[in-house]
């Protein structure tokens, strides 16, 4: 068996045969996680100094050297990172006074940190499949994101309590703007809404829990909604980009309706985050700090959105970049201004921003080349192995030799 | 899904019998059922006027003579499917079959599952016990509708 | 050729798009499933549009041209295209009032064009360009 990093659902019932580092057979594994895997001998990054290549203990003591004598330095990424790598790098900033910061200060790190808080309620994804009557996918897609996400839990499996299958047993709803593929098998259960008009529709649903009628065109259909989620036993809300941004990042009408909600029946959140570990990323960050993200260690710890990389790429002098590509989801604007500082990149692959990097540290494809552990995105940790010989270091290797140097 | 009157419309409608078949409507309920070929039909095949109709019937029917198209008339446009596994677990015959794989959102562990993902896409085996094959065949559509990419259809 | 229109873009992450992505950046199968903008059908019936033509996008922050891929469903005002470089040309950076940086959603000027998709490459060298 071999585990999947391709999204945070860590699938573990994966079985490959390999012909050398060639992928010849998968079963179980998911079209995008075929794609993951089959990644494996498609351009890899090599140890590179000013786009000349150089042997990987050069790249790792130019690495040093850029980070060296610098004042603001920027840590980020780290969602493609192994527990222990993410680890170091919290060591890392901690020596070099710097700032540490992932993907999830611009998606869903509000909703994450509001979890790992204990004020959103939560649960596990096995919970989810043994309980779970009402899933909701909220500005999230995870048929095409994380394909298995119905399959294996939200949706379609039998569990303890949901044995009669999901046309009995489960509802799916889906909000979203787009009658995306997820969106598509819900359904009657599929309530399109406007762009930007999240928050009328929690206005609406909060009106029919309440009992009122809401202010929406369909009235009756909001109103069976209502009574739907009140007398769900386990609900489950799967919250995606779509929401965090739709209301600008200003959560607390969806805080309200969760809150709600539990006073009424039992609902459980779980964010589904992008990148295999980001929940390991953030729940590390928030034992060390008690924040998952824009975390400065320059004088102790200091935390806010001056130190997320949208704002913290206007005062930083240099940039580690760790498993993710901002170059080529950051706004061209800042793209422009990521792409000016001196930068290492640490990853698997070439992209845009290792393209753009001074320095360049190769590592190992976690799970498949290098092993080590990781956090599901409902929390749930999951160790796996490497199950094809590789050369490449691990990330905690790199990241800890980076350390030593500085 | 190709209809009878689809298949009807498409043949010479003389009832001719030379088939075997009393009417041209017993012969396309047989054509769709694979248990006749369209060359039975020889004056379809023979004369130039139904050359239209020939052609007409040639396509409607590719799909379902097609490698891909089982014997339950199952067919998976791979290049549509996400591998996601949705019909593999909603299956009732996967969940009877495979109670410890299929049925709890795993891959099969069984053997005797009949939708699978292999390299990414689902595929379909022991194709003899999905509920549509054979003489006692029911209209399951478990596999159709939990598809969030439309990839399976009957025929 | 027929006029330009101001349509609010909505970006979206699909599957196919995550294969080609995970098989290289630099692909033609990467800027086939990104570089691309999902139009409602009336909206690119009155720009004279159909499915497979170029279209230019701009914004105040930049400007790419994709190819025009015509809905099934109805979304009048609406577009939607998939998250890529191509789409983070367009935006501006800026932060919203809840805190967050906008992802997600554009207003774009989109007018029928021809020529070619803008290439990747061309759009690193714009981010590279002091």
């Amino acid at each position: 068996m071999a585990f999947c990093t391709g999204c945070s659902l860590l699938c573990d019932d994966i079985e490959v045969d390999f012909e050398g580092a060639k992928v010849k057979r998968t079963l179980n594994l998911c079209r995008k996680g075929r794609g993951h895997y089959d990644s494996l001998l498609v351009d890899r990054l090599a140890p590179a100094v000013d786009g000349s290549l150089v042997d990987i203990d050069e790249a790792l003591s130019s690495a040093a050297e850029v980070l060296e004598g610098r004042e603001k330095i920027l840590l980020f990424g780290w969602g493609n990172s192994t527990l222990a790598a993410q680890k170091a790098g919290i060591e890392l900033a901690k020596k070099l006074g710097s700032v540490i910061d992932d993907p999830s200060s611009y998606s869903q790190g509000l909703i994450t940190e509001k979890v790992l808080k204990g004020e959103l309620p939560t649960c596990t994804f096995d919970d989810v499949r043994n309980f779970a009557d009402v899933s909701i996918f909220w500005g999230d897609d995870p048929s095409s994101s994380h394909p298995r996400h119905l399959s294996r839990f939200s949706y379609y499996p039998r569990g303890e309590k949901r044995q009669r299958g999901y046309e009995e047993d489960r509802e799916a709803i889906v909000i979203d703007v787009r009658k995306s593929p997820t969106a598509q098998i819900a359904a009657d259960g599929f309530f399109k809404i406007s762009p930007g008009g999240d928050a009328d529709f929690i206005e609406a649903l909060m009106a029919a829990l309440g009992g009122k009628i809401p202010k929406v065109e369909d009235k009756k259909r909001m109103l069976n909604l209502g009574t739907k989620l009140r007398k769900a036993k386990f609900g489950a809300i799967f919250t995606g980009l779509g929401l965090a941004h739709s209301l600008g990042g200003d959560l607390d009408a969806f805080f309200s309706l969760v809150g709600k909600l539990n006073e009424l029946t039992r609902f459980s959140v779980i964010p589904t985050l992008g990148d295999y570990n980001t929940r390991g990323f953030n729940q590390t960050l928030f034992d060390e700090a008690g924040h998952v993200n824009s975390v400065s260690f320059k004088d102790g710890v200091d935390h806010g959105p001056e130190f997320g990389i949208a704002k913290y790429l206007d005062s930083c002098d240099a940039v580690m970049v760790v498993g993710s590509d901002p170059t080529a989801v950051l706004p061209a604007p800042l793209a422009k201004k990521l792409a000016g500082m001196p930068m290492v990149a640490v990853g698997t692959h070439r992209t845009l921003t290792t393209d753009g990097a001074d320095v360049t540290v190769p590592i190992g494809v976690a799970g498949l080349e290098v092993g080590g552990t990781a956090l599901r995105t409902d929390g749930v940790k999951v160790e796996f192995d490497a199950v094809v010989d590789s050369d490449y270091l691990p990330d905690v290797e790199v990241i800890e030799r980076i350390m030593e140097a500085v | 899904m190709v209809s009878v009157m689809e298949v009807y419309q498409l043949l010479p409608k003389t009832n001719c019998k030379k088939c075997g078949l009393p009417t041209c409507m017993a012969f396309a309920v047989e054509l769709l059922g694979k248990r006749k070929a369209i060359e039975d039909c020889t004056p379809l095949v023979e004369e130039p006027k139904y050359e239209t109709k020939l052609a007409g019937l040639r396509e409607l029917m590719a799909p379902i003579l097609s490698a891909d198209s089982t014997e339950t008339g199952m067919v998976i446009h791979t290049e549509k499917c996400y591998g996601c596994g949705n019909c593999v677990v909603a299956c009732p015959v996967n969940v009877a079959n495979d109670p410890k794989g299929t049925a709890i959102g795993r891959g099969p562990v069984s053997g005797k599952a009949i939708l699978m993902v292999e390299d990414g896409v689902v595929k379909c085996v022991n194709v003899d016990q999905c509920r549509r094959f054979g003489d006692e065949k029911v209209l399951c559509n478990a596999c159709i509708v939990t598809c969030p990419s439309k990839a399976i259809e009957f025929i | 050729m027929a006029g330009k229109k101001e349509l609010t873009v909505v970006t979206y992450r699909g599957i196919f798009q995550e294969v080609e992505e995970a098989l290289g950046m630099y692909s033609d199968g990467y800027r086939d499933q990104s570089a691309l903008l999902e139009l409602d059908g009336g909206d690119a019936k009155a720009m004279g549009l159909e499915d497979e033509k170029l279209i230019l996008l701009e914004t105040a922050s930049g400007r790419v041209v994709v190819t025009a891929k015509v809905s099934e469903d109805p979304h009048p005002g609406i577009a939607f295209m998939p998250a890529s470089p191509w789409s983070s040309q367009l935006l501006s950076g800026e932060v919203g009032e809840g805190g967050l940086m906008e992802l997600k959603r554009f207003s774009a000027t989109v007018t029928p064009t021809e020529g070619a998709v803008t290439s990747i490459e061309e759009i690193v060298e714009r981010i590279r360009a002091a």
